[in-house]
């Protein structure tokens, strides 16, 4: 499998020179529809998500903006300074969040604050298991073929739109390896939107350097996902939603 | 060395082919071309998996347009092709028999132009490609209300509608119309595309189906009809929820409580009533949820501008809601239809409530007052019967004009009206407590009156990202009328003349106020950088009143007492303009700012209405107000605040008034025209962190007030004891405030501590028989608990509370008071068999204060048995026994200015109660750990 990849990695290497497009920053708009992502619990009894939808739905929803450099070679993809217009201007500390992916040397570097710590997270990549969609839509410009992908750990079935004529393999949020860009992300029918609001073509070698000094505990991917999934259980049980502290 | 690995793999295969009949690793190669043999540089071309579509491995194809997958596994694939403007291309690969595979050239077919213009880049639609099916969402489509399928097709690109209704899709005539993949209506496609409303359909597929001819048959002929199918939507954004229930328990106790609320995606409608006798006066936080729906909170409706406040924040008006005090007995009733629209870009509400609750209270209050080295006891024992009832109609509207500005309107009015009978005793004890005084009061009032409020807002956002306009007005109106009947009789026991041993007052008060009041604001934020912000902001307030009141001989209403008689008018304008600096960046925002504000008063009072003018009081005060806040968040997880304001509060109308209350004879109130507006700096200081791994956390918060001037109620008791206050401006005093909390789990998902403890001191001057009295209360509070949850099915609480109030007065510093409280509180819940549920909790409080000689303890058990019956537990039977020690009781001690009392009043003891709840959405059959939090 994994030679598979190397030798797929290689023909993109190989055909890149077709598009001038390799190079740049995609502007990501992160929303979370905080009712839908709430119904997706499963302690709430019908008449508590029914009562929720009934108060909240339609003005739920909170934006934050993302980024996402990328190159041949390599992606990151971080948070915006960008501020949310309803925030009038207050700015709350972002933790950390800076995912890594290097598609040449197959290698993940996420820097992850959560729980209180931050960790880093390195490890060798591991291409998720995409199935490919006959869906067409645009986004930002770009006709968008249709993806689907599943998270068991956060019980998340994950809809992503890849561009036809964008060919990088990076996508936002921890997620990877279609033949184009992702652009567009929704997670369990809406309860998360991350939707490419513009791209950039320039030269991002700056910004792609990794962080100078890593401060953290680092960990492999597998540590990193049990961690998730002890947590999510454990407060699943408490019935509290895991989610207002980790990112969902 | 990978390059080797593969080599040595590659070396591996092709000995294993000589064995065996496939190749295990192949390579696939192909062109890809348009329909016109030209070359596709740079598609995409996937293998998957034929089973799920799972991804397996991709290509692009190169300038020539050609691509090839190298040593891939040998299996059947789906190959697909996919390029800009062109249909997703779809083959079946099977196994192949030898290694090198070319599949030649792939032509592929172009997406109809208007398909990709109008559906995917116009109406940013998301188009569904099955086979030759073309699918796309009607939603996408606008047509107006009303419109029929066929108004919807006509948009539609790539269909064509003629007059009479004939439909063809790419060119094609469309012979049959499918709704859900079945025929509607017989043959006709017609018969759909009339009958059908548009706002039905969420999807449109067109395709090439089968014709009738090979349908019946079974036999494909070749023959493909174009052939339109229309997906109907699920219904799921619509429907109903709701309960009642019913109750009836011991000593002629009785609940009926019920709503109903029905929806669809733009429109919320739901009605509330409730009946009862076990004193709500009102309905919990979540039916008023249930009965508000997305009214309940409602962002920016704060027309009121100011520092740091911003103007977003959620509030809810309450109502509605149970505010029973814990003493007496009501019987309630009330009931409400709100309605809620929202769609698109407009937002309407309304509500029309009607509520009413008569109160029967019996009430002891014994209070303790401190003259300089003396002290007298008043002792009160009262019973009132009151009746109040009010119509309230209320409505929203929020309407975003476009992407850049918002209007909000909203407006209530409300008529209410009240009347009551106070039947009083008061006896005045002297320091060796001897009966001197003892007055019998018999009080009837009776209140009619009318609120009016309309508010408008306006936000505007430029095109300068976080540079914002706001402006909102608001006026208001009420009108009060009432009728105050006085009657007292006064025994002095002391006097030694018989005509000073009783006194009867008989009084009738008309009273009859309307205040109308002007608002409005203005703020404007202007980011000077991403991190700086400049903040100003007008305030304007105009609120004028009039206060009339004819005062009567109850037994010879011509005659009218003059001095007890008013009218006076009243003017209060407030100005305040601000403007302030914020500084905004990951977590840290700090700010500083100035505001400058103005209260002119302007008073006229007449003897009556129609009559002269006796006096005309005009004031104006000035202040200029600093503000500063920080708000600071470190890393991991710790926050810090600070704040310093300088708040200044104009005088309320009523101390103002030079009017004379003698309602009660013994404590007699007047206004004060030369009063200043109260001023004092405010500190606050709050600090906290939290573990989001256990969710422990820990904050202390700390909070000081200090005035430069407070309106406090100077006091002057003659030798019979009745009090004349009122009100003055005195410095000096001073409050302080010290908090903390913390929860933490001592074992995971099973049990949590809860600490908390408070301090709170202060210092109030006031002035007695023309001596300054300082009074000192400081009051200690702690609390312990734990939350204990063994299992799913077991959730036990218990919490402990100590109290501790010290009074001192500085006039009578041996009648120090010493007021202790003791709390402990536990509860249980139970789901101890199938749908069954057992509740119980205790709290034990107890009430000490030694100088008054006073020790009352206070237990209470309630309890009930509760299980869940029918389809998706949809009835719930429960029994429940409240207060089954029958000692439940109001009990209230506090400490004010140079006085200390103790008052107790009677309510509801012990009932019990059988309750049965159908719910149209069912019961959840399991325990809530978090009570409502999700």
């Amino acid at each position: 499998m994994k030679k598979i990849f190397l030798l797929a990695l290689l023909y993109i290497a190989y055909f890149t020179s077709f598009g001038q497009n390799n190079e740049g920053v995609v502007y990501f708009t992160r929303t979370t529809y905080w009712t839908k992502l709430n119904s997706t619990l499963t302690y709430l009894s019908k008449q508590e998500k029914e009562r929720m939808s009934y108060m909240f739905g339609g003005k739920d929803d909170w934006a934050n903006y993302t980024l996402l450099y990328f190159n041949d070679n390599e992606s990151k993809y971080v948070n915006s300074e960008e501020k949310n217009e309803e925030s009038e201007g207050y700015a709350w500390r972002k933790e950390a969040y800076s995912i890594g992916r290097n598609f040449t040397k197959n290698t993940m570097t996420d820097v992850i604050e959560m729980l209180g710590k931050t960790y880093i997270v390195e490890d060798s990549l591991k291409l998720p298991e995409w199935k490919i969609l006959n869906d067409l839509k645009e986004v930002a410009g770009h006709i968008c073929m249709k993806a689907q992908v599943e998270d068991p750990i956060k019980n998340q079935k994950i809809t992503a739109w890849f561009a036809q004529d964008l060919p990088s393999q990076a996508g936002p949020e921890r997620l990877w390896g279609l033949p184009g860009m992702i652009l567009e992300l929704d997670i369990n029918d809406g309860a998360v939107t991350v939707v490419a609001t513009k791209i950039e073509f320039k030269k991002v070698d700056k910004e792609l350097e990794p962080p100078k000094k890593l401060k953290g505990k680092k960990i492999t991917n597998t540590e990193y996902q049990n961690m998730i999934d002890k947590f999510i259980k454990e407060k699943i049980k408490e019935e509290i939603n895991p989610f207002w502290v980790i990112r969902y | 060395m990978n390059k080797s690995l593969v080599l040595l793999i590659a070396l591996f295969f092709t000995c294993n082919n000589l064995f065996a009949q496939n190749p295990a690793r192949v390579t696939i190669r192909g062109v890809v071309q348009d329909t016109s043999a030209m070359t596709l540089t740079g598609a995409t071309v996937m293998l998957l998996q034929p089973k799920d579509s799972s991804l397996v491995n991709f290509a692009r194809a190169n300038d020539k347009g050609s691509f090839e997958f190298r040593n891939v596994k040998n299996a059947s694939y789906l190959l697909k092709i996919s390029y800009v403007g062109f249909l997703p291309y779809q083959q079946k690969l099977k196994e192949f028999p030898s290694e090198v595979n070319d599949l030649g050239p792939i032509k592929i077919k172009p997406i109809a132009k208007e398909l990709l213009e109008v559906v995917v880049k116009t109406a940013k639609a998301p188009l569904s490609i099955k086979g030759d099916t073309v699918e796309y969402n009607a939603a996408s489509f606008k047509v107006p209300p009303g419109s029929s399928v066929e108004d919807l097709l006509r948009r539609l690109p790539g269909i064509e509608v003629d007059a009479s209704g004939n439909i063809k899709a790419q060119g094609k005539d469309v012979k049959r119309v499918l709704v859900d993949g079945k025929t509607f209506f017989g043959d006709d496609p017609k018969a759909a595309t009339k009958n059908l409303g548009a706002e039905t359909i969420s999807k449109v597929q067109v395709y090439n189906g089968k014709s009738d001819q090979a349908l019946l048959t079974g036999a494909d002929d070749g023959k493909k009809e174009k052939t339109i199918n229309l997906e109907l939507k699920d219904e799921f954004k619509k429907g109903a929820f709701g309960k009642i229930t019913a109750a009836v328990g011991t000593s002629d106790r009785g609940v009926l409580r019920g709503n109903y609320n029905r929806f669809n995606k733009k429109e919320q409608f739901s009605v509330l009533g409730y009946a009862n006798n076990i004193n709500e006066t009102g309905v919990n936080w979540s039916d008023y949820g249930e009965f508000k729906g997305n009214n309940s909170f409602n962002s920016n409706d704060n027309g009121d501008f100011g520092f740091g406040n911003g103007s977003r924040f959620y509030y809810m008006e309450g109502d509605y809601l149970n505010n029973f005090d814990g003493k007496g007995f009501t019987n309630n009733f009330g009931t409400g239809v709100n309605y809620n629209y929202t769609h698109q870009k407009t937002k309407f509400s309304s509500s029309y409530f009607y509520n009413q609750t008569k109160l029967n209270l019996d009430q002891y209050q014994s209070t303790k007052t401190f003259l300089q080295n003396s002290n007298f006891t008043t002792l009160d024992t009262n019973n009132t019967v009151s009746f109040r009832n009010s119509h309230s109609v209320a409505a929203r509207l929020e309407q975003m004009l476009d992407s850049s500005n918002t209007i909000i309107a909203k407006t209530n009015l409300r008529f209410s009206g009240s009347n009551s009978n106070v039947n009083q005793v008061q006896q005045y004890l002297n320091n060796s407590e001897d009966v001197q005084n003892r007055i019998n009061m018999n009080n009837g009032s009776n209140l009619n009156a009318y609120n009016f409020n309309f508010t408008a807002i306006y936000r505007h956002k430029f095109k300068k990202k976080g540079r914002t306009f706001a402006a909102s007005s608001t006026l208001s109106t009420s009108s009060t009328d009432g009728t105050d009947n006085i009657r007292s009789l006064t025994r002095f026991f002391n006097a030694t003349n018989v005509n000073d041993q009783i006194r009867a007052i008989s009084q009738l008060n008309q009273n009859a106020n309307t205040t109308t009041m002007i608002k409005a604001g203005v703020n404007y934020l202007e980011p000077l950088s991403k991190k700086v912000y400049w903040e100003s902001f007008y305030n304007f307030n105009n609120s004028g009143q009039n206060v009339g009141r004819d005062a009567f001989n109850g037994n010879l209403e011509s005659q009218r007492y003059d001095s007890l008689s008013t009218y006076y008018q009243n003017q209060i304008t407030y100005n305040r303009v601000g403007s302030g600096l914020r500084y905004s960046n990951d977590g840290i925002n700090l700010s500083f700012g100035l505001a400058v504000l103005q209260y002119d008063l302007d008073g006229k009072v007449y003897p009556q209405k129609g009559k002269p003018l006796t006096a005309n009081i005009s004031k104006q005060y000035q202040a200029l107000t600093p503000n500063f806040s920080a708000n600071i968040e470190f890393k991991n997880n710790a926050y810090m605040g600070f704040n310093y304001t300088l708040n200044v509060e104009a005088p309320s109308i009523t101390d103002l008034q030079p009017v004379v209350q003698n309602n009660n004879p013994f404590y007699i109130t007047s206004g004060n025209q030369d009063l200043l507006p109260a001023k004092n700096h405010e500190l606050s200081f709050d600090i906290s962190k939290f573990d989001p791994a256990t969710f422990a956390s820990i904050g202390i918060w700390s909070s000081y007030r200090y005035y430069l001037s407070q309106i406090v109620y100077s006091q002057t008791v003659d030798a019979n004891f009745v009090t004349r206050t009122r009100p003055e401006n005195m410095s000096g005093g001073k409050s302080f405030n010290l908090g903390m909390y913390s929860s933490f789990p001592i074992i995971k998902t099973k049990w949590t501590m809860n600490l908390s403890g408070n301090i709170n001191t202060s210092n109030t001057p006031t002035i007695v028989n023309t001596i300054v009295n300082q009074t000192n209360n400081k009051n200690y509070t702690i609390n312990a608990g734990f939350s204990i949850t063994p299992s799913e099915k077991l959730i036990m609480n218990i919490e402990g509370n100590l109290g501790f109030n010290n009074i001192s007065y500085t006039i009578e510093n041996n009648q120090n008071q010493n007021i202790r409280t003791k709390g402990l509180s536990t509860s249980v819940k139970w789901n101890f068999a199938k749908k069954t549920f057992f509740e119980t909790s205790f709290d034990y409080n107890s009430y000490r204060n030694d100088r008054f000689g006073f020790d009352q303890e206070i237990p209470i058990l309630n309890a009930s048995v509760r299980r869940l019956f029918m389809k998706e537990n949809r009835m719930e039977v429960r029994l429940a026994a409240f207060d089954i020690f029958n000692k439940r009781q109001s009990i209230v001690q506090t400490g004010y200015l140079n006085t200390v009392s103790n008052q107790q009043a009677l309510t509801l003891a012990r009932y019990f109660m059988l309750s049965l709840t159908y719910n149209l959405k069912g019961h959840s059959d399991k325990l809530k750990k978090n009570g409502g939090f999700f």
